[in-house]
C-alpha cells in the first residue's frame, strides 16, 4: 500500500490519519461514558448507543474505503465482526448478568466464525465447545444461583440491584481504554510493515485443503509442545482441585428450620482473637474448643 | 492485499480488548467482572490466529497451539474465579466488587 504511487494510495493514507483515529476513540468514549449503566434515564443510554454505533460505522466506512478497489475478505467477515464487537458491547453495558452472559455466548459465535474465515476451524469448534459450552453454563449457574439466594433473602426489586445498576468511574476507564484503543489502532494501521511475511498463503492453503490442518495441529502440539501440554492437564488438574476446596462448605446438622451454621473454608480471623477463629471439621465439643491459654 | 485483511481482523482483536478492558473497570458485579476478562481472551485469541494465518509462514498453527492453551488458562481462570465468587458471595451475601473495598489497605 505504501509502495502504490497512486492518487488513491495518498487518499487512502490520509482517510485513517491518526487524527481521525483520535476524533473517532475521542466520540466513542463519550458514547460509552453515556451507554454505560448509570444514574441517568433511559433515554441518554439510548443516545449513547446511537453515538458508540455511529463511531463504529463510521470507522468500518473508513477501513473499507481504505482498500477499497482491493481483494478483501468479503461480507462474513463484516458480519461476524460486527455481531462480536456489538454484542460485547452488551455485555459490558447491559445491567442484568444474565444478559450480559448471554450477549457472550453471541460474541464467542462470532468470533468462532471468524477462526473459520482465518482457516482454524479446530480452534472454532474447541472455542464454541469450551466456551460457549462448558465455561458460560458454570457463569450462568452462579449467575442464577446468586440472584435466587439475593431475592430471596432480601426482596430485590426487579430492576436488579444497586452495583448492577450504577457503574464505577465511567468515565476515567472510558478515557484509559480508548486512549489503548488509539494507541493500538494508530500501530494496527499506520505501522504495518512487516506484519505480513510474504510467500505464506499458498502453504498454509495447501495444508489446510488437504485437510492437514488439525493434524499438522496435533503433531505439534504432541511433538514440539509436549511438555507444555502436560503442563497444561497439570494446570487443569490443579485449578479443578483448586476450585473444590475454595467453594465447598460445611453445614452443621440438626440445625433444624432456621438458617444452618455456614462456615467457610478457609478462615478468617474476624479480630486478633484466635478464639475468633471457627473451628471446623469435628462435631465434638470438646474437640472444637480451643484449649484455654 | 493481505496486509489489509490482516489490519482488520487486528483491528477487532483490539477493539475486543479494550471493550473487556473497560468493562472490567467500570461494572461492580464480580461476575460481570470476569465475564469482561473472557472478552479480552477473545480479543487475544482473534490477534493469535490472525497473525499466525498471515505471518507465521509455514508454521500457520502455531498461532493455533496457542490459543489452545489460552482456552486452558481460561477454563483454568474460569473455575478459579466462579469458586471465589461463590466464596466471596457468601461472606457478605453481595456479590458488589465494592464491598471488599478494605482489601486496597
Amino acid at each position: 500500500m505504501l509502495s502504490l504511487p497512486s492518487t488513491f494510495s495518498l487518499l487512502a493514507a490520509s482517510v485513517l490519519s491518526p487524527v481521525t483515529i483520535l476524533i473517532l476513540c475521542v466520540v466513542a468514549g463519550v458514547g460509552t461514558v453515556l451507554l454505560l449503566p448509570g444514574k441517568r434515564e433511559a433515554t441518554i443510554r439510548w443516545i449513547g448507543g446511537v453515538i458508540l454505533l455511529a463511531a463504529l460505522l463510521i470507522f468500518i466506512a473508513l477501513v473499507v474505503r481504505q482498500g477499497a478497489g482491493q481483494r478483501g475478505e468479503g461480507v462474513y467477515f463484516w458480519l461476524f465482526s460486527g455481531i462480536a464487537v456489538i454484542s460485547a458491547i452488551r455485555v459490558v453495558s447491559h445491567a442484568k448478568p444474565v444478559y450480559s452472559a448471554l450477549y457472550f455466548v453471541l460474541t464467542v459465535l462470532a468470533v468462532a466464525g471468524l477462526f473459520v474465515l482465518l482457516w482454524a476451524e479446530f480452534m472454532a469448534a474447541a472455542l464454541i465447545l469450551i466456551y460457549a459450552g462448558a465455561i458460560l453454563v458454570t457463569y450462568v449457574f452462579v449467575i442464577m444461583l446468586a440472584s435466587q439466594a439475593h431475592s430471596g433473602a432480601t426482596g430485590q426489586p426487579a430492576e436488579g440491584a444497586e452495583y448492577d445498576r450504577v457503574s464505577r468511574e465511567p468515565v476515567l476507564a472510558s478515557a484509559v481504554g480508548f486512549a489503548l484503543m488509539g494507541v493500538l489502532l494508530f500501530v494496527i494501521f499506520e505501522k504495518s510493515e512487516g506484519m505480513v511475511r510474504g510467500g505464506n498463503a499458498a502453504v498454509a492453503g495447501d495444508a489446510a485443503s488437504e485437510g492437514g490442518a488439525v493434524r499438522a495441529l496435533g503433531a505439534y502440539l504432541f511433538s514440539d509442545q509436549l511438555l507444555t501440554l502436560e503442563l497444561a492437564g497439570l494446570l487443569l488438574t490443579v485449578s479443578m482441585v483448586g476450585a473444590v476446596i475454595i467453594a465447598r462448605r460445611y453445614v452443621a446438622e440438626g440445625a433444624g428450620e432456621t438458617r444452618p451454621e455456614v462456615i467457610v473454608s478457609p478462615a478468617t480471623p474476624l479480630d486478633d482473637d484466635p478464639h475468633s477463629i471457627p473451628v471446623y471439621g469435628t462435631r465434638n465439643p470438646v474437640a472444637k474448643a480451643y484449649p484455654e491459654t | 492485499m493481505t496486509v489489509l485483511v490482516l489490519q482488520r481482523y487486528l483491528a477487532v482483536g483490539a477493539i475486543l480488548f479494550v471493550i473487556g478492558l473497560i468493562g472490567f473497570m467500570t461494572r461492580r458485579n464480580l461476575i460481570v467482572l470476569f465475564l469482561s476478562t473472557e472478552l479480552m481472551f477473545q480479543g487475544i485469541a482473534v490477534n493469535f490466529i490472525a497473525f499466525g494465518r498471515y505471518h507465521m509462514g509455514q508454521g500457520f498453527f502455531h498461532g493455533q497451539a496457542f490459543v489452545v492453551f489460552l482456552l486452558v488458562i481460561a477454563a483454568a481462570e474460569a473455575s478459579l474465579a466462579l469458586g471465589l465468587v461463590v466464596l466471596l458471595f457468601r461472606r457478605r451475601n453481595t456479590l458488589d466488587a465494592d464491598a471488599w473495598r478494605e482489601l486496597k489497605g
